[in-house]
């Protein structure tokens, strides 16, 4: 008996595998078995846009495949955070990287550091029609290395406030073109979140906190910057973190969570958005790449710049996606010419990346009319000017430890876990360990 | 058969009261058992309740999931339509069967035959052989990472099923597994087979092995279960999403579904399921291997 | 020279050296190249600085890397973790798993259904068991957080608070992995002969002495391999932290394999992150060579 069943196990299991080969195509499984190696004709793009940035990318890369049908477009899209840093660094260290790929400005310095990146000289970058002064100038001046360009920016993307334009209204928080009436100093960003929480009943704003080390750091870093505060100098080697400064937000943001209740102070990310897309909440802080969230979820929203809570010289955390050119071995100048005109073309389409709530950092088309009547992603264009991104260091940058060791101090705080001192000494603590380390790269 | 009276008293009894103590004894040992069995199902039911709701969540629109209860006001099945036009699932389908059975057949493969030569053959390093194999058991993955990169780099393997399957062949458990059921396995019949003029190999194949079924089984069906579901390795070792495997394929659209919980619901419903439909599939031979395995003596 | 083998083979065991190296090589052949060289390299690499953006091994730092680690804070508080989770699960993964076969030994018609129940979780991926308990933990919406309130009491942040984050990860494994060893002791259940149970309770035993006498010492040799087996997988745990916490709630779950994967692949910092892992190693080989000297009392022929 046992013999006759195992024969019938293996024939089951023969049948499920030949369904399951011929059901997928040949074509992957060919992929899968084979590595043939760059070609002359492909450009293979990375991007780690997902949810409605990826829809848009999507768009972007069909544009290109239009205009330029003898080219083979392979994207690949990986997940954000860190496997995809790594995989874009083993790769280019593994002579396979992808031609173009995205990167956070915050890390790409990294990369260029490690000798990543390919440098771009202005004189080929020309001959694509991109020059210094057709991009934002403060993304522009933030992504040079040593006055060497690395990356070509395609936009800023702030951190912003949402708000429930129907909430707003009841709440008497619009002026007389149904515009939210400007939100300044920590008082009057109190006495908002108070009334929105009145009509709403349960929250003025929200934004993520658990699993999420990310949105409490660039919340935490806008009111920071705010005061005039720094954290990292020198390349991150020296940590001049002001612990006066600091604990003037902390006990602020606090004061919103624990204390006065105007924002709930355990929420993960996905619920901070479903509060909001409900109408449990009037306001919602979050990177305005969530626009196409919203937009979804078909609720009366606008979007506009993080009020100046603490006075002084305007400043919002923002970080810039750029398009880096890996260093390979086989690079040339037709190679060079194919990655740059894809650059082109996506530039060229910028109106339906800015779409996606993203500051165009191409120029011609960010100070075009098409942009200013694009509402509400212009409502926030000035944020590009007042950009804070993460201090330089090996260890900062987008999804990196920097964010993990901040935020995760932040959040403890801000859900009443941790006191501002004890947050600070943490951070202290954790940042000086890593000043201290000798960088990989 | 049920157990027999307890508390039995100390003296002698009448045929009556023996009778009484065992009429009481049977009644009280089925309430005992109805009872366990009542705990029992009530803990069955409730470890099927995470999967339960996901299934629940997974048929409902997106829209109904933000204020969930168990029932179901508009029952779909969009989100799963719309994750299978997405496409790529069904790729990641197929990269995970071939690089999970290829694995199987080498594991059994390679691990008994070493098992073989570790249980019946007599050699001097027999016992440094067998400790070399243990150490692998703890080895943690995470460090052979990126040695493995660099390796399989060179050879330009990355990027392709055999950077899944071949890291995962070497199971070193299933060496021991099979050594201990080897082990149980009389030598006589060895013997027998070398008289009548045997090599090592004839009865490795036609006589030992058979008789390892459980064990072949085990083998086969957790070498398949665990290439299925290894993450960190194929996450960082495939790039192109037409052959990622069923996990590292969710791990990529995991954070892209958003509130859409039911979209999200169903990606882990719909990576289940192949592994589901092989269990249920092979339930039997599944338990008689784990069963077969670790316990003999 | 066959008497010569003959005449041997009462005194030591001989002669099989090649057949075996044949029957040995398919396996270490890739052992060796996937499991052994790796894990060799990754010693060598602990000693240098070694880069993931770089090729080579850069440059040498001696037992730096090592000092660096076992001075870490960092490093200690996610040994702290692992061991703390390992405490958390491994008893009710044991206990529970146990009990659960002893009720599931009595009914005989219905096994199949409990078989089904409990270890249908165990051959889903991580990531599926992930997204799905994310889901129940989510705050507000999640199953767990509206029992709570429907039974009256408040929503515990599951997932948020730092002293519950481990205890919610812990939860979610022992769901996921307690099929494995029901099943394990299960079967070990059924190898134990009835004739036992009714000679004792001719004797007087009642249910509890009968588990107490028989049933846990025969279950030995099956608890010894659930115990240790159990131990290790819970020290290497990973994929639970890296998918619902990545570590968090301000790192409180962050076991030490993340915190290698956290070193060595967010910050590129390989060789230092082969330290790490090389010095838990030696935690986890400590662990099993106390357990393979346990069980060596118990089968000499081991």
């Amino acid at each position: 008996m046992n013999n006759a069943l195992t024969r019938r196990d293996l024939l089951r299991a023969t049948l499920l595998g030949t369904a399951a080969l011929t059901a997928a195509g040949c074509s992957s499984v060919g992929a899968g078995l084979l590595d043939t190696g760059p070609d002359p004709n492909t450009l293979a793009y990375w991007n780690l846009f997902g949810g409605g940035d990826g829809v848009r990318m999507t768009q972007m890369e069909d544009g290109y495949r239009k205009a330029n049908p003898n080219i083979d477009l392979q994207a690949v899209t990986l997940a954000w955070g860190n496997p995809y840093y790594t995989k874009l660094a083993l790769a280019t260290v593994g002579d396979r990287p992808p031609e173009v790929a995205v990167s956070h400005l915050t890390r790409m310095k990294t990369l260029a550091a490690g000798n990543l990146l390919q440098e771009l000289h202005p004189e080929d970058l020309e001959r694509h029609g991109m020059s210094a002064e057709k991009f934002n100038q403060r993304a522009w001046e933030a992504g040079l290395v040593d006055g060497k360009i690395y990356a070509i920016p395609i936009d800023t993307h702030p951190f912003v406030l949402f708000y429930n334009t129907k909430i707003c209204e009841e709440a008497g928080l619009l002026d007389s073109a149904g515009k939210l009436k400007p939100i300044k100093g920590q008082d009057g960003f109190i006495d908002a979140l108070t009334k929105a929480k009145q009509v709403t009943g349960q929250y003025g704003a929200t934004h993520g906190i658990n699993s999420d080390t990310a949105t409490p750091w660039r919340l935490f870093q806008t009111l920071y910057a705010q005061l005039g505060g720094e954290v990292l100098a020198d390349e991150g080697t020296r940590v001049v973190l002001d612990d006066a400064k600091a604990r003037q937000v902390l006990d602020y943001l606090r004061l919103l969570t624990v204390e006065k209740g105007l924002m709930p102070g355990s929420i993960d990310y996905q619920g901070a958005i479903a509060l909001f897309a409900s109408g449990a909440s009037g306001f919602h802080l979050n990177g305005e790449w969530e626009i196409s969230t919203f937009q979804t979820a078909k609720m009366p929203f606008s979007m506009t710049l993080v009020p100046n809570v603490f006075g002084g010289d305007y400043a919002v955390q923002a970080d810039s996606h750029t398009l880096v050119l890996p260093v390979r071995p086989d690079q040339d100048r037709a190679r060079l010419d194919l990655s740059l005109g894809f650059v082109r073309s996506m530039l060229d389409q910028s109106l339906t990346w800015a779409e996606g709530g993203h500051v165009p950092a191409w120029q011609p088309f960010a100070k075009s009319a098409r942009y200013k009547k694009l509402t509400p992603q212009s409502n926030y264009a000035a944020a590009a000017d007042s950009a804070v991104y993460d201090p330089p260091g090996w260890y900062s940058g987008s999804g990196s430890n920097f964010e993990n060791v901040m935020g995760g101090a932040v959040g403890a705080v801000e859900s009443g876990g941790m006191s501002s001192d004890a947050a600070i000494a943490q951070i202290r603590s954790k940042l000086s360990h890593l000043a201290n380390t000798a960088p990989p790269v | 058969m049920a157990t027999l009276a307890y508390d039995v008293p100390k003296r002698e009894l009448t045929i009556a009261e023996a009778q009484r103590y065992a009429a009481s004894a049977d009644r009280r040992t089925r309430i005992f058992n109805r009872c366990c069995m009542g705990v029992l199902i009530a803990f069955a039911l409730l470890w099927l309740v995470p999967l339960a709701w996901a299934v629940d969540t997974a048929l409902k629109p997106n829209g109904e999931t933000t204020n969930p209860t168990w029932a179901i006001d508009n029952p779909t099945l969009a989100s799963f339509r719309t994750l299978l036009a997405e496409g790529d699932i069904v790729n990641w389908y197929a990269a995970s069967f071939i690089t999970s059975a290829v694995v199987a057949v080498g594991t059994v493969f390679t691990a008994s035959l070493a098992a073989y030569a570790l249980s019946r053959l007599r050699f001097r390093f027999r016992w440094l052989a067998f400790w070399f194999i243990l150490i692998g058991i703890m080895i943690p993955s995470q460090v052979l990472i990126v040695p493995r990169f660099r390796e399989l780099g060179s050879v330009n393997l990355l990027n392709t099923y055999w950077a899944v399957i071949l890291p995962q062949i070497p199971i070193a458990i299933a060496v021991f597994v099979f050594k201990q059921f080897f082990d149980g396995i009389p030598k006589d019949l060895d013997e027998a087979a070398r008289i009548d003029g045997a090599g090592f190999f004839r009865t490795y194949r036609q006589i030992v092995l058979p008789l390892a079924r459980p064990a072949v089984s085990a083998v086969a069906i957790f070498s398949f279960v665990w290439t299925w579901n290894d993450l960190l390795w194929p996450l960082l070792a495939l790039s192109n999403p037409k052959i990622m495997t069923i996990p590292v394929g969710l791990a990529t659209v995991q954070g892209t579904y958003g509130i859409r919980y039911a979209d999200t619901m169903a990606s882990a419903i719909l990576g289940a399921l192949p592994l589901v439909l092989v269990f249920l599939l092979f339930q039997r031979r599944i338990v008689e291997g784990i069963a077969g395995t670790g316990l003999k003596g | 020279m066959t008497s010569v083998v003959a005449a041997r083979r009462e005194t030591r065991p001989s002669g099989h050296g090649r057949p075996a190296l044949l029957f040995l090589a398919p396996f270490l052949v890739l052992y060796l190249l996937f499991i052994v060289g790796p894990a060799i390299y990754g010693l060598v690499m602990s000693f240098f600085d070694t880069s993931m953006v770089s090729t080579g091994l850069g440059e040498f730092a001696g037992l730096s890397n090592y000092a660096e680690a076992l001075s870490s804070s960092d490093f200690w508080a996610a040994l702290w973790h692992t061991l703390w989770f390992t405490i958390l699960t491994t008893p009710p993964l044991i206990v529970l798993a146990l009990v659960f076969a002893l009720l599931a030994e009595r009914a005989s018609k219905a096994r199949w259904f409990f078989r089904l129940a409990f270890f249908l979780p165990y051959i889903l991926p991580s990531a599926v068991v992930a997204l799905i308990w994310i889901w129940m933990y989510t705050p507000a919406l999640g199953l767990l957080s509206r029992t709570m309130t429907a039974l009256g009491f408040s929503e515990p942040n599951w997932l948020g608070d730092p002293d519950l984050a481990m205890v919610s990860l812990a939860l979610t494994t022992v769901w996921w992995t307690l099929g494995f060893n029901f099943v394990l002791y299960l079967a070990g259940l059924q190898e134990i002969p009835r004739d036992l149970y009714e000679a004792s309770a001719i004797d007087g035993a009642g249910p509890w002495q009968q588990i107490r006498r028989i049933t846990l010492p025969l279950l030995s040799r099956t608890t010894s391999l659930v115990v240790v087996l159990q131990v290790i997988a819970s020290m290497k745990v990973f994929d639970q932290m890296y998918i619902m916490t990545q570590g968090g709630p301000n790192f409180a779950t962050r076991s030490l394999l993340q915190y290698v994967f956290d070193v060595g692949f967010t910050d590129f910092r390989t060789g230092y992150a082969a330290a790490a892992s090389t010095l838990f190693f030696l935690v986890v080989l400590a662990v099993s060579t106390a357990w393979l000297v346990m069980t060596r009392r118990q089968e000499p022929e081991l």
